[in-house]
């Protein structure tokens, strides 16, 4: 049988991939392969710590949670596609380096390419 | 400590650092917990410097750990390397930092300068001091260079580095 903290990093993580759609209780315990008790116990212990939202639900004529993850995900999405992020020239770019954010012209491209698409900024907020 | 691994977080930063080399060795540490260079080799098919070559980027930014020992027979070292996913959200936070960092200087640039262009895809825009002293011709078609606009690049670069400053919470 996993130990219990084990079983909380999973669910946890579970929960945090689900994102805004968030997870049934009674179905994530059928993921984790726990019981019911066990998982009511972690859900209310995750939600004790901050962790987790829990909002009451009713499926199926049954009265369950829906578990929401409380801390906003990391995301990578709003500079993915920005050349500095993977550029070769970093360590010398800069004010008086070899390379300059001002005249980069991979920089300018990307811009450009910005203004284009009609700035679409999609990202975290 | 408990902490949240977000996999499609974890996928684009492999892809940032190395492709879909870099996605197979992740999804492949994820799974295994510890596990060695070779191993992750043999697993994923990939060749073992290559397999290298990523793990010591991956490392470069704490993303995974790595613990050494002596081959009892060899004497050689082995590599045991383990995926870090709380250093995930740190390492996207000093990527923004710096890209942050860039484009705040870029939106300055933008502002003070006036641009002179001649309208050719592949030829670069000057700014007014040094267009002037090329009189105002294109250093690379010899076209005639007229004022360039850059109203929406300073819009979408001020857009750029408002949302970074509001997701770095600065």
């Amino acid at each position: 049988m996993p130990r219990r903290s084990d079983l909380e990093q999973k669910a946890l993580q579970f929960i945090a991939n689900t994102g805004e759609a968030g997870v049934l209780q009674s179905d994530l315990w059928r993921q984790l392969d726990a019981s019911s008790r066990e998982g009511s116990r972690i859900s209310i212990k995750l939600e004790n710590k901050g962790l987790i939202r829990r909002e009451r639900e009713l499926s199926e004529g049954r009265w369950t949670y829906r578990l929401y993850p409380k801390r906003k995900r990391a995301s990578i999405n709003s500079i993915i596609d920005c050349p500095c992020l993977t550029c070769l020239e970093n360590i010398r770019c800069g004010a008086y380096g070899a390379t300059s954010p001002n005249d980069c012209e991979k920089l300018t491209d990307w811009l450009i390419s910005l203004t284009q698409e009609g700035s679409d900024l999609s990202g975290d907020s | 400590m408990l902490t949240f691994v977000d996999d499609e977080a974890l996928v684009k930063v492999a892809e940032v650092l190395g492709k879909e080399e870099a996605i197979e060795i992740i999804y492949t540490l994820k799974d295994a917990g510890e596990i060695t260079d070779d191993q992750i080799a043999n697993k994923t098919g990939i060749r073992l410097n290559s397999v290298r070559k990523i793990l010591y980027k991956l490392y470069d930014h704490s993303l995974v750990s790595l613990r050494r020992s002596r081959d009892q027979n060899t004497g050689w070292f082995i590599f045991h390397w383990k995926l870090q996913p709380d250093q995930l959200e740190g390492f996207i936070m000093n990527q923004k930092r710096h890209v942050l960092q860039k484009l705040d200087a870029r939106l300055g640039y933008e502002k003070n300068h006036d641009f002179y262009y001649c309208g050719s895809p592949g030829c670069k825009r000057i700014p007014f001091e040094e267009a002037m002293e090329l009189l105002f011709q294109c250093p690379t078609c010899s076209g005639a260079m007229m004022h360039f606009d850059n109203g929406e690049v300073v819009e979408i670069l001020s857009q750029k580095v408002d949302q970074l400053r509001k997701e770095l919470g600065e």
